[in-house]
């Protein structure tokens, strides 16, 4: 049995494609999957291999990065002989977990430092340069993590949540919520310094006012606004004042 | 501005709004990536990053989880860049992300809508699903990329379009640009630092972290 | 009082509950309300590697949880009760009279249900069981995350 992890690999990357309410990524994880289900019993026009599809196409939701973890898994589930209701059960428990531990690895880890990297760099070389490091530095991760966990999901099938626990990831995890958090707090300073250069004292000033009325606002009054509305508000209002004016 | 730099930029807002969510995410999605970009494109990469970095602000207060509501920043900064570049001094900077923040905020409505016929077309062909067709399975994934992309083209159209409407009305008085671009540099600044917060909880790290990172960014600023 | 929230989610531990609730409550235990989850250790293993590692899982049938209720919220741990469909709430509420205030989180499409919210999908059966919670006075809305709109019970029926 050859499988056939690049093409599912390259597949996972459109995973979110068919984004719906109904299934979100169920769609796309099956368009995923497919590349790895081909060899079940009966081939291509078998009922194991239609079975398998149907289920895969089913509700599914995890973060994208990780996602080749779920579908490794799964896929070698369906192979190894596993009664049908733990591939079912696999498939619909480990999505949440999965997407916690990426959503902490990338949107609340890897991606601000990368971001901070970039905002950093913006001050001190061309554009361009600092745009290159910045997805240089996102993707050097994205693809390594992508390719690691395809490869670890195949290989652990059932045994995927021992495997986890075991694997650098929820190590990773573990320091890189702080290093995260440490890198914004450096990108603030290096980015208000470069946005407000050609500003007066007193207009700092103000735009310290706005920065701090702005996080206040939005943590103690109106949490589920959304800062482009706050934005968008406070933008408007001054752009009639100041016609009006 | 010239043909080839508009089918430019609606080439490269597609492939922005597609990275989103639907194609890779190699986060070209990202204001500071998509605003400079757009910026070179149109020849003034260094407006482009500055609208991009008051983007990126806004944008690290977003987790994008699979079905939750966040704004299309990065279509934002593309139509940003458009709307500052050519505009003199501290015009285009406020201007730009007044732009960039409707359309960003536009994107998230796009994103419902083609997730909502997404599902009517998962609803419609509930049985072969259920059969597990595959060709029902890949046709269904590629109309939603197909939709998804049609998304971005039209919304950075549109972007380029505010964007033009946005130089003629832009700000005739000095005071009202200045303080169009403090506010927008003050609210991304606090949407931001508000994220750091989040953030420092959510992964229960100690509030020494941020502070820390805030000193030495301080430091690192006042000594250049 | 230490219960933060009572969410009915039927994906139980996700990055919407660990990271987007977690960074507003600020939680030291997840309590997983499931039956059948609380049979099965493979289930429960995988589970466990989405949280934090300083916090803890615990995992319950729905008539243990309605005993323990009381104990959680007496607590100083900072406790989410996440129930995975609105027949265990239903179970957990009636059984559990100190719970005044429910999250619905996340109820997914599945065959007679109707979309009411993107997240939140209900038969007829369980419409029904949320507005007779709802008589006895409990306090029910949707809201996937801190960021997002609250919806009350009678604004998304």
């Amino acid at each position: 049995m050859k499988p056939r992890l690049a093409s599912a690999a390259v597949r996972l990357l459109v995973l979110q494609g068919s984004m719906n309410h109904e299934r979100l990524q169920g769609i796309g994880a099956a368009v995923a999957i497919e590349p790895l289900i081909r060899d079940l019993d009966g081939g291509q026009n078998g009922q194991r291999y239609r079975a398998a599809l149907a289920r895969s196409a089913g509700f599914f939701n995890t973060n994208p990065y990780l996602a080749g973890v779920a579908i490794g898994a799964v896929a070698r589930a369906e192979h190894s002989g596993a009664p049908l209701r733990q591939v079912e059960t696999l498939r619909s428990a480990i999505k949440g977990p999965l997407g916690s531990l990426g959503d902490r690895l990338i949107w609340t880890g890897v991606l601000p430092v990368c971001a901070s990297i970039g905002l950093v760099c913006a001050t001190l070389v061309h554009p361009l340069v600092a745009v290159a490091a910045y997805l240089l530095a996102f993707n050097a991760v994205n693809v390594a993590v992508r390719w690691w966990g395809l490869r670890a999901g195949w290989r652990s099938g059932i045994a995927v949540a021992a495997m986890l626990s075991q694997s650098v990831l929820r190590r990773a995890v573990k320091f890189v919520g702080p290093l995260a958090v440490l890198s914004i707090g450096v990108a603030l300073p290096v980015a208000a310094e470069m946005l407000t250069a050609n500003f007066d004292t007193s207009v700092r000033v103000g735009t310290a006012g706005v920065a701090l009325a702005t996080a206040a606002t939005s943590w103690f009054l109106m949490p589920s606004v959304g800062a482009a509305r706050v934005g968008i508000l406070a933008l408007g209002s001054v752009l009639v004042l100041g016609w009006i004016w | 501005m010239e043909p080839n730099t508009v089918i430019g930029l609606l080439l490269w807002g597609t492939w922005v709004g597609l990275d989103l969510a639907s194609i890779a995410q190699v986060m070209i999605n990202r204001p500071l990536v998509a605003g400079t970009i757009a910026g070179a494109i149109l020849g003034d990469a260094q407006t482009g990053l500055m609208v991009g970095v008051v983007l990126e602000l806004f944008a690290l207060d977003v987790l994008p989880f699979g079905a939750a509501r966040y704004p299309d920043y990065g279509l934002g900064a593309v139509a940003a860049a458009a709307a500052a570049v050519g505009a003199p001094g501290l015009f285009g900077l406020g201007l730009g992300v007044v732009v960039g923040l409707v359309v960003a905020y536009a994107g998230e409505i796009g994103i419902q809508l083609v997730r909502g016929r997404t599902s009517a077309d998962v609803r419609r062909h509930r049985t072969d699903l259920e059969a597990g067709d595959r060709s029902t399975i890949y046709r269904l994934h590629l109309r939603g990329i197909g939709r998804d992309a049609l998304r971005a083209t039209v919304l950075t159209a549109l972007g380029l379009g505010l964007a033009g409407i946005a130089r003629f009305a832009h700000p005739t008085t000095v005071r009202t640009a200045v303080a169009l671009s403090a506010v927008a540099t003050g609210v991304g600044l606090g949407t931001a630092l508000l994220g750091g917060v989040r953030m420092a909880r959510g992964s229960r790290a100690s509030w020494t972290w941020l502070a820390t990172g805030i000193v030495a960014g301080t430091i690192w600023v006042v000594v250049r | 009082m230490s219960l933060e929230l009572v969410r009915v989610d039927d994906r139980l531990i996700h990055g919407q509950v660990v990271v987007g609730w977690g960074q507003v409550l600020n939680p030291d235990l997840f309590v997983v309300v499931d039956d059948e989850v609380a049979q099965n250790e493979w289930e429960q293993e995988i589970y466990r590697m989405g949280v934090l590692a300083t916090q803890e899982v615990e995992f319950t049938s729905v008539s243990d949880a309605a005993e323990s209720v009381e104990r959680w919220a007496n607590s100083s741990c900072r406790t989410i009760v996440l129930v995975s469909d609105i027949d265990s709430l239903t179970r957990l509420c009636e059984a559990a009279p100190t719970i005044r205030r429910v999250n619905l989180g996340g109820v997914h499409h599945e065959r007679d249900r109707r979309l009411h919210l993107p997240y939140l999908f209900l038969d007829d059966r369980e419409v029904d069981q949320l507005l007779a919670l709802a008589e006895r006075g409990l306090e029910i809305s949707a809201q996937d995350l801190p960021t997002a709109a609250r919806v009350n019970l009678e604004d998304l029926l």
